[in-house]
């Protein structure tokens, strides 16, 4: 069993990160699970949220991932998301009034379809993200 | 021989043509550069997610998903076909159209109807002359808007294979090699089945899914056919900058040469005519002094 795990996490716009850790915390649609070397192989879908990740450089480190997909194989954990960002560029006062803003619209919205519903949703935990929540 | 007015003003237009062609260059090579770095930005992204789809694939049973179906036969193929909106680069949509033609008739052996859909406005204008079914037809299509568009044709091409009114789905598009090299490319993204994951799947029974597969292969399937005419109208955009830039760059180097010949030419036919002024003159004066000495 590998001692490490390899981490990729892939957006659109770049490679954001490509390196060696101990261990993952990932925002699963099914709920937060953990990854230490020498899991089976596993694919999840992933929901807007934080990922947590520890390397022997620079200790623990948290990145707000916009959903996306897991997928783990051979001590390979390859992290497929729409975009992702760090927590110093996030704007958490401005952020925090997104959360009520988008709580209220979803609240308001009563007959509208699935897709509308889960677009909001995806904005709703963007920002709870962006919040620490 | 033309005379020295034509001359100048044969070399004057040359050189304005020159001057554009010389800023179209430029133009093109700054935009090559940016969609090459989008590019190459894009493809890790776009791969790792084929791995991912085509591994699940491997997995999954053809009732799983309707974008898993297995067609019983081969009768409808649907062909996104890109090319560019614009002229002035080379021998970019000559080589697609010309490579596309012969597809068109390989295939035609194989599927009884051939329906082709375009990104770009040279592929169609050549395709509908020629009387070929021609379907959804894109044009405008730039690195801004890139993603729009694809989930756009994403959506309906899915829609297509998912009703059965195609069986198959393909892309063609130029592939960016270097500034220099590119090369067609024809990708069937549906069906799914049949296609090979770049890594063996023969450990991955025990595979676990989080939610059950059916949910993931529904939320990833749709997303990889965007995925991948993302990848390819990136593809395209860069190719054709590329193409563009060594067009202009080989037309502005033609010019420089018309300019050197007509600026000989200038100079030559100018002496002549000094030469020919000068003849007269002594002749002239030639003339004068033989009558006083009589």
């Amino acid at each position: 069993m590998a001692e490490k795990l390899r981490l990729k996490i892939i957006t659109p716009q770049k490679l954001v990160f490509d390196g060696e850790v101990s261990e993952l915390l990932a925002p699963g649609q099914m709920g937060e699970f953990g990854i230490l070397p020498g899991h089976v192989p596993f694919l999840s879908t992933l929901f807007p949220g934080r990922l947590r990740f520890r390397t022997d450089g620079s200790g623990e480190n948290t990145l707000i991932i916009h959903g996306g997909l897991a997928d783990v194989k051979d001590d390979t954990v390859s992290i497929l998301t729409d975009r992702s960002e760090s927590l110093e560029e996030v704007d958490v006062a401005a952020a925090k009034k997104d959360t009520e803003a988008l709580q209220r619209e979803l609240d308001d919205l009563q007959d509208a379809g699935d897709s509308e519903r889960e677009a909001l949703d995806k904005k709703l935990r963007i920002a709870r993200a962006r919040v620490g929540e | 021989m033309p005379s020295l007015k034509q001359i100048t003003t044969k070399i004057k237009s040359v050189r304005s043509t020159r001057r554009i062609m010389g800023a179209m260059k430029l133009i093109a090579a700054v935009r090559l550069q940016k969609a090459q770095a989008a590019l190459t930005a894009y493809r890790p992204y776009s791969d790792a997610y084929r791995d991912v789809v085509l591994n699940v694939a491997a997995l999954s049973e053809s009732e799983d998903h309707p974008l898993l179906r297995v067609p019983e036969e081969k009768r409808n193929l649907h062909i996104l076909f890109f090319t560019s909106d614009r002229g002035l680069c080379g021998s970019f949509n000559s080589g697609l159209i010309r490579n596309m033609q012969r597809y068109v008739e390989e295939q035609g052996e194989i599927f009884g109807n051939i329906k082709l859909s375009f990104v770009g406005r040279r592929g169609r204008d050549y395709f509908s002359k020629i009387g070929v079914d021609t379907g959804k037809y894109y044009t405008g299509v730039s690195e801004k808007n890139s993603h729009k568009f694809s989930e756009e044709l994403a959506a309906a091409l899915t829609e297509e294979f998912r009703v059965g009114t195609s069986d198959e789905v393909v892309l063609a598009y130029n592939h960016f090699v270097s500034a220099i090299s590119r090369k067609m490319t024809f990708e069937r993204v549906l069906p799914l089945s049949g296609q090979d994951a770049d890594d063996g799947a023969e450990n991955s029974s025990d595979y676990i899914f989080e939610p059950e597969k059916e949910r993931i292969i529904g939320s990833i399937l749709p997303k990889y056919v965007q995925v991948r005419i993302e990848r390819a109208m990136n593809e395209s955009l860069t190719s054709e900058h590329a193409a563009r830039m060594t067009a202009m760059e080989n037309a502005t180097s033609n010019a420089d040469d018309v300019i050197a010949k007509l600026t000989l030419l200038f100079n030559k036919t100018r002496q002549a005519i000094i030469t020919t002024e000068l003849m007269d003159i002594v002749n002239g004066t030639e003339a004068q002094r033989k009558g006083g000495n009589e």
